[in-house]
């Protein structure tokens, strides 16, 4: 403990060099006056294409998060070490780590590259950057569960494939829909960024006003994804809580 | 082996030479017996005797340090190998091993895997399987709580629906690991009812560790004692 809080010290003093700045003589407080001042009031007149394009980064999100999940649920069975042999799970946890080592801009950059500037890239490169988590989440999930059931039902007579989904699955199956849950709710966050490199959502109507210094209408943006952030929060929650209770 | 339900042409389960250790010390060794077929076995013995070890290797679940276990059906001097005979091995855990979220009616439907190829139940059990596992269940008096979670109901209940999953797999050897011990005194009369007619209408061998004398005298048709490294088969 004492080692960790000391070595955590010492990275801290290492780290001051960043809170420089820039160097030059600049008066914060009155920056920050200016800057918050550009964003009052909210120019609601784009509210219209904002919230076409809120229905866009949705989209992107929803459909991003299914395509991870069917990706993701064989990915991961073959990343369990209590499903599969040990050099397969060893190359498919290795491939999960490369995925999830790259960020989803780079995945929606390279998306860009191949299918253009369309919400389809943002589709590809946030469903692969999921991969990587879910692929992760859900062998965590798998492995977390009691293997004795399985092998209970393998000792009387059951396939493999029958104990996975009779007895392996059902206990697993509410920690899989909640990462799933959790997954969706960050790709809504991230496809609102993702536009920032041409891949659809309202990260593109973002990019374009922050490049024009349209502050206001940035407002009107940041406040309807506040809106639809937050009601996402409050309902994932609830609906979170309602899928793990069904395993107590 | 080809699996052959509702049979009734059963033999005999045997066992010969057979012996366990743990460590260093031997829990039986030159176990030999044989149970003809609708027998109740009951293995009696203190704690860690080896009971459920003996069930272990009796279920494959546990290699033995000599001998060998007779499949019944098998032909002569063929090897007991439950990894094709599995389905014909119905198992009472003593930690009963249900699936915890799944209702009371699935568990002891899942005794009935072994019977079909994975992609026959990947989307249910036959409408003919439900209703018998509702009767079964109906008869164990677990009808009110069916559809209610395994890990929701109390430990005799959970015990109870062991008993029918393992049941409820028509098995030509059943084994049940102290199939009673949460039981009360009626709920456990009708588990040993249970297993007694199962070995007797299934024509099949229950081999059933037990540690209460009363009912070993009422239900069993055999006993076996183990006990110090010793055994004792009694007819």
């Amino acid at each position: 403990m004492h080692v960790t809080l000391i070595a955590f010290l010492v990275a801290v003093v290492a780290s001051t060099p960043v809170l420089r700045g820039s160097g030059r003589d600049l008066d914060y407080a009155a920056q920050l006056r200016r800057v918050l001042g550009n964003f009052v009031p909210p120019d609601f007149s784009v509210l219209g294409a904002t919230l076409a394009s809120l229905l866009e980064t949705v989209q992107i999100a929803v459909m991003a998060t299914l395509i991870a999940i069917l990706m993701a649920l064989p990915f991961s069975i073959a990343a369990s070490r209590n499903l599969a042999p040990f050099w397969l799970v060893a190359v498919t946890r290795l491939l999960a780590n490369l995925i999830r080592t790259i960020p989803s801009l780079v995945w929606a950059l390279v998306a860009v590259a191949i299918v253009g500037t369309n919400p389809l890239a943002g589709v590809i490169g946030l469903a692969f950057y999921s991969l990587g988590y879910l692929a992760k989440f859900y062998s965590d999930a798998f492995e977390s569960v009691d293997a004795k059931v399985a092998e209970g039902l393998q000792a009387m007579g059951a396939g493999r494939i029958q104990a996975f989904q009779h007895g392996l699955w059902p206990h697993a199956q509410p920690l899989v829909w909640s990462h799933s849950l959790w997954m969706l709710e960050y790709n809504i966050r991230a496809a609102s960024i993702i536009g920032y490199v041409g891949a659809g959502g309202i990260g593109v109507q973002l990019h374009t006003y922050y490049e024009f210094g349209h502050w206001s209408r940035v407002s009107t943006v940041l406040l309807c994804l506040l809106v639809v952030v937050t009601t996402l929060d409050i309902l994932g929650e609830k609906v979170r809580a309602t899928i793990l209770s069904s395993t107590k | 082996m080809i699996l052959n339900h509702g049979t009734t042409a059963r033999v005999e389960l045997r066992v010969q030479g057979l012996g366990l250790r743990r460590g260093n010390q031997w829990l039986f060794r030159d176990m030999t017996w044989s149970a003809p077929a609708g027998t109740l076995l009951a293995v009696k013995g203190p704690s860690g005797a080896g009971k459920s070890s003996l069930l272990a290797v009796l279920a494959n679940t546990l290699a033995s340090d000599e001998g060998h276990v007779y499949c019944p059906d098998a032909s002569p001097g063929t090897h007991h190998r439950p990894e094709n005979c599995r389905c014909r091995v119905g198992i009472v855990f003593q930690d009963f091993r249900l699936v915890p979220n799944g209702s009371v009616l699935h568990n002891v439907l899942c005794g009935r895997l072994g019977w079909y190829p994975w992609w026959r139940t990947l989307a249910g059990f036959p409408r003919q399987d439900r209703a018998e596992a509702l009767d079964l269940v109906q008869r164990l008096g677990l009808r009110s709580f069916a559809d209610r979670p395994a890990g929701g109901v109390s430990g005799g209940e959970q015990q109870r629906t062991a008993v029918a999953r393992a049941v409820f797999q028509r098995p030509d050897i059943l084994l049940a690991d102290e199939p009673v011990s949460n039981l009360d005194g009626p709920s456990a009369e009708s588990v040993m009812d249970l297993l007694a007619q199962t070995a007797r209408d299934l024509n099949c061998v229950v081999v059933c560790a037990l540690h209460q004398e009363d009912l070993i005298r009422r239900y069993a048709d055999a006993i076996l004692t183990l006990g110090s490294s010793r055994w004792q088969f009694q007819d």
